[in-house]
């Protein structure tokens, strides 16, 4: 399956291991790419760690829905860049793996990722046990090879309603299908989390840009992200409602709150602080 | 665990921090958080905020808790077979339970009592509880 390891995979290699507890590695953003959003890059840190916490427990489980106490976002990755990924893993066992960790390009944090969750659940639920540590061995050995993957779309986003510069709610479209539901998961698509967070973080940037606040020149970009909670698998093809509200600004900082709903059901919630700063 | 030896002294020290905590991973506020509360029933709390609420908790206290093993402590000493038969909890694993969850207001329990409905008897005083005994385990003071 050529999407499979391809379409949504960002670890290339681990160049550091230590069994069960703290690994590094490397992700090399293709330079075709159209763009390399940062939740792409925590992506990135998240996969690392699963890696290491897949492996410890014999590939029996896997971390799917995550919480992550906050992800700060330290600087953007861009197409052509590579990422130095660190992970520490605190505790991992065949029902959780926690973990912290960051992404590095030319030195700098991009990213770091504090107090993550993520809840195990069987392997083979998702994908092949074997083809899964066929793989880990490849990027703990001489590595895969770069550049397969192929960017994103964004999904589809409408406004429904709110106050503008205050709240708003929108449609998010799923959609039926995309290369990257064939490596996220095989046996079992789900759309990612972190794609979600992406347009969320869009949708909440754009509420907090109407909002008459900020200083002249200047605009609400993310700082950090906390609260980050998923609660449910979302589905190829799901029609989402989301929400944003921005909180009263203090200073140069906001924070959002975000909530994504699908059949009436809270299935994500997060909070995005916003700082201003100048354009 | 044994919960019934702890005292309402040790539960008022901690429950500040836990309630807060609760509210915190619930994204509710702390007064909704009261002791009987039950985290299910009233708070709407699912399983992923569970594992939220247990992770927060580790860090606020710094103990470990061990996670998933709550209703398995709640058997106690008894054998699965006597504490329930095919999903549902069983006389002698009933007067367990009660013991186990003293906390909990007696018109919760359920008979007869599903296995899977164990957690929505949680109140916000048994995870003070779990919390002291974790404190106990690793030797920290509340």
């Amino acid at each position: 399956m050529a999407d499979h390891f391809a379409a949504f995979s960002f670890v290339d290699r681990i160049t550091e291991y230590e069994p069960g507890r703290r690994a590094r590695g490397r992700y090399a953003i293709p330079p075709r790419i159209a763009a390399f959003p940062s939740c792409l890059v925590a992506e990135a840190v998240g996969q690392l760690a699963a890696w290491v916490s897949m492996a410890h427990i014999g590939f029996r489980g896997r971390p799917v829905a995550a919480l992550a106490n906050e992800t700060r976002f330290l600087a953007e990755a861009r197409p052509g860049d590579t990422l130095d990924l660190a992970v520490d893993v605190e505790s991992c066992d065949d029902e959780a793996v926690a973990y912290g960790g960051r992404a590095m390009v030319d030195g700098n944090d991009a990213i770091e990722l504090v107090d993550c969750l993520g809840p195990m659940l069987p392997v083979e639920d998702f994908d092949s046990p074997q083809a899964m540590a066929a793989r880990f061995e490849l990027i703990l050995g001489e590595g895969a090879p770069p550049g397969r993957f192929g960017g994103v779309r964004p999904p589809t986003v409408v406004r429904t309603g709110g106050e503008r510069g205050v709240s708003a709610t929108a449609s998010l479209s799923v959609p039926e299908s995309a290369p990257f539901f064939r490596d996220h998961f095989p046996r079992r698509p789900v759309f990612p989390a972190t794609l979600l967070l992406d347009a969320q973080i869009r949708f909440a940037l754009e509420l907090a840009g109407e909002a008459a606040h900020w200083a002249a020149g200047t605009r609400p970009l993310p700082s950090r992200m906390t609260h980050v909670k998923m609660r449910a698998f979302i589905p190829p093809g799901a029609m989402l409602e989301i929400g944003a509200e921005l909180g009263p600004p203090s200073g140069s900082m906001a924070t959002v709150r975000l909530s994504a709903r699908m059949d009436d059901k809270t299935v994500a919630t997060a909070r995005l602080e916003v700082v201003a700063k100048e354009t | 665990m044994t919960q019934a030896q702890i005292s309402r002294e040790e539960i008022d020290a901690v429950l500040p921090t836990v309630s807060a905590t609760i509210a915190d991973a619930l994204g509710c506020d702390v007064d909704e958080v009261t002791p009987d509360a039950s985290l299910i029933d009233d708070l709407d709390a699912e399983s992923i905020d569970f594992l939220d609420m247990v992770f927060r908790l580790e860090r606020a206290f710094k103990v470990k808790i061990p996670r998933g093993k709550i209703v398995e402590n709640a058997r106690g000493a008894l054998t699965e077979a006597e504490f329930e038969q095919n999903g549902i909890v069983t006389d002698v694993g009933l007067k367990q339970l009660r013991d186990y969850l003293s906390e909990v207001p007696a018109d919760r329990f359920k008979t007869p009592t599903k296995v899977k409905d164990i957690p929505r008897l949680f109140t916000t005083t048994t995870f003070a509880k779990l919390v002291i005994a974790a404190q106990r385990e690793s030797g920290v003071k509340a």
